[in-house]
């Protein structure tokens, strides 16, 4: 699914000002109390939970759907396995 | 132009080549200069040049004696390294459009951030190094202290991510369940160019500063200040944090990190054994109980703080202010070590007598060099074990069970 046509989402999860480990933390644990397969949104922007977001959710096999990027801070769309 | 600077700036670039290229500018780093890439101790100076401002005058105190307090950062050859890795990261976050000033929400995260510091400055100094002297540029110095560390701060970040998971660490995110419209951008922060011009100004600074040195006749100062930058924008481009090595290997079973820190340091040894091997003289520590407590204090600390001193070094310096806090403790805790060391007999009863063990005397050359490769291995395995276990327990969590639910 792209950018344009994802304009609603399940959760919302703003860690921005967080730093490692807890955006990634957070995100796993938002992802596992959100339900399956519903679309979290996560806000972030600790530079390098660019890094280990995408990563780590992938692991667990969650699906990242799109990614936003706003200068400093960039949004994940996930949805929960 | 665009693209070539979008490649180089757009991405961050990959740990292991980062950590290469940092082992073998720390082999060189030594062999030009004799001493290593390392920041603590001229953390601990800086603890001791405030003291001097305050009126008090730790230069009579045993440690302060044995690391020579003399002068300010900008006459030490120490200094000019650590100013040149917070400028490097700087002109990078800059250079690749990743500054920005950023508070915590949870005000907790200061408090730990302080007391995580404290613990890891005073365990570093206990240890004689911190991530770098007593880990990445320790080990390749064949000195057996670099060992004892390791085995402390694994075992010390172990225990420290069994704490950072605990509600009192952690805190609670801002986290929003029900179906909602996605957050708009705003564009505010897209493509500001005026980053990528403070940062190539902030270079031209640099460049400046180093030149100035070369004409002063200070040479060593000059190096210092253009290795610790080049050391800079390697940490901050490549995302170097120690602490998310070990940490995220037992959080996330993520080896990621930690298998590039044993590349570069793999690489380094083979540069500091030539180097070494040209007549250039190792930096050898005691190997000492206060070696290993150390590394443990310095292993829970830095994931309690969330970063060890390179890692605070440039996340401070893309903004992230809770850093400042963790620099603070850094420099409280040595200097409390400096303080400690023969005011509370720390020395006599945890360092004095202790051997400083040079392996490639010890065990000859074929012996040091096969033993710490040996070292390395071990930890390589330590690593694969790790992450084959989490996986392991991934897998079982994946069958559908209706008890899964873990939050």
């Amino acid at each position: 699914m792209g950018d344009a046509a994802r304009v609603w989402a399940d959760g919302r999860l703003d860690v921005r000002g967080e730093s490692c480990p807890y955006p990634e933390l957070y995100t796993l644990e938002a992802l596992d109390a959100i339900g399956s397969g519903k679309v979290l949104e996560v806000i972030t922007d600790c530079p390098q939970s660019f890094i280990r977001i995408p990563e780590s959710v992938r692991v667990h096999g969650h699906a990242l759907l799109s990614e936003r990027r706003d200068g400093t801070t960039r949004v994940y769309y996930i949805r929960a396995r | 132009m665009k693209r070539w600077y979008d490649r180089v700036f757009g991405e961050f670039w990959g740990a292991t080549p980062v950590l290469v290229v940092a082992g073998v500018f720390a082999s060189f780093y030594f062999g030009l200069t004799g001493t290593l890439w390392a920041v603590t101790g001229e953390f601990t100076r800086w603890g001791g040049n405030v003291l001097q401002l305050v009126g008090v005058d730790p230069t009579r105190w045993a440690y302060f004696q044995a690391i020579h307090l003399k002068g300010g950062p900008l006459q030490r050859t120490d200094g000019w390294l650590v100013l040149g890795m917070l400028w490097g990261s700087l002109c990078a976050a800059l250079l690749g459009g990743h500054f920005k000033i950023r508070t915590p929400r949870q005000k907790r995260r200061w408090l730990w951030s302080f007391i995580g510091g404290l613990m890891a400055g005073f365990g570093t100094r206990l240890a004689m190094g911190c991530n770098l002297a007593a880990f990445f540029t320790g080990l390749p110095q064949f000195s057996l202290h670099a060992w004892l560390f390791i085995a402390g701060t694994v075992l010390g970040t172990y225990i420290g991510v069994r704490l950072a998971v605990l509600p009192a660490f952690k805190g609670k995110p801002r986290l929003e369940i029900g179906l909602r419209r996605v957050q708009s951008l705003d564009g505010s922060g897209t493509a500001r160019p005026w980053q990528m011009y403070a940062g190539l100004a902030g270079v031209l600074v640099w460049v400046v500063c180093v030149g100035w040195t070369m004409r002063d006749h200070r040479p060593l100062m000059g190096l210092a200040a253009l290795f610790g930058a080049a050391f800079g924008v390697l940490i901050q481009r490549g995302q170097i944090c120690f602490t998310s090595g070990l940490r995220d290997l037992w959080l996330f079973g993520n080896g990621r990190m930690a298998k590039a820190i044993l590349a570069g340091m793999a690489i380094q040894c083979v540069g500091t054994a030539v180097f070494i091997d040209r007549g250039v003289q190792p930096v050898i520590h005691w190997a000492s109980l206060g070696t290993l407590i150390g590394g443990l204090m310095f292993g829970v600390g830095i994931v309690i703080a969330g970063g060890c001193e390179t890692g605070w070094m440039y996340r401070l310096m893309e903004g992230q202010l809770q850093f400042a806090a963790v620099g603070v403790g850094n420099i409280t805790g040595a200097t409390l070590l400096a303080y400690g060391w023969d005011h509370w007999g720390l020395y006599r009863a945890l360092v004095q007598g202790a051997p400083e063990v040079n392996l490639l005397h010890t065990l000859g050359w074929t012996g040091g060099i096969l033993a710490t490769f040996g070292f390395l291995g071990l930890l390589y395995v330590l690593v694969l074990w790790r992450e084959g276990a989490y996986r392991r327990r991934l897998a079982l969590r994946r069958l559908p069970s209706a008890g899964d639910v873990s939050a």
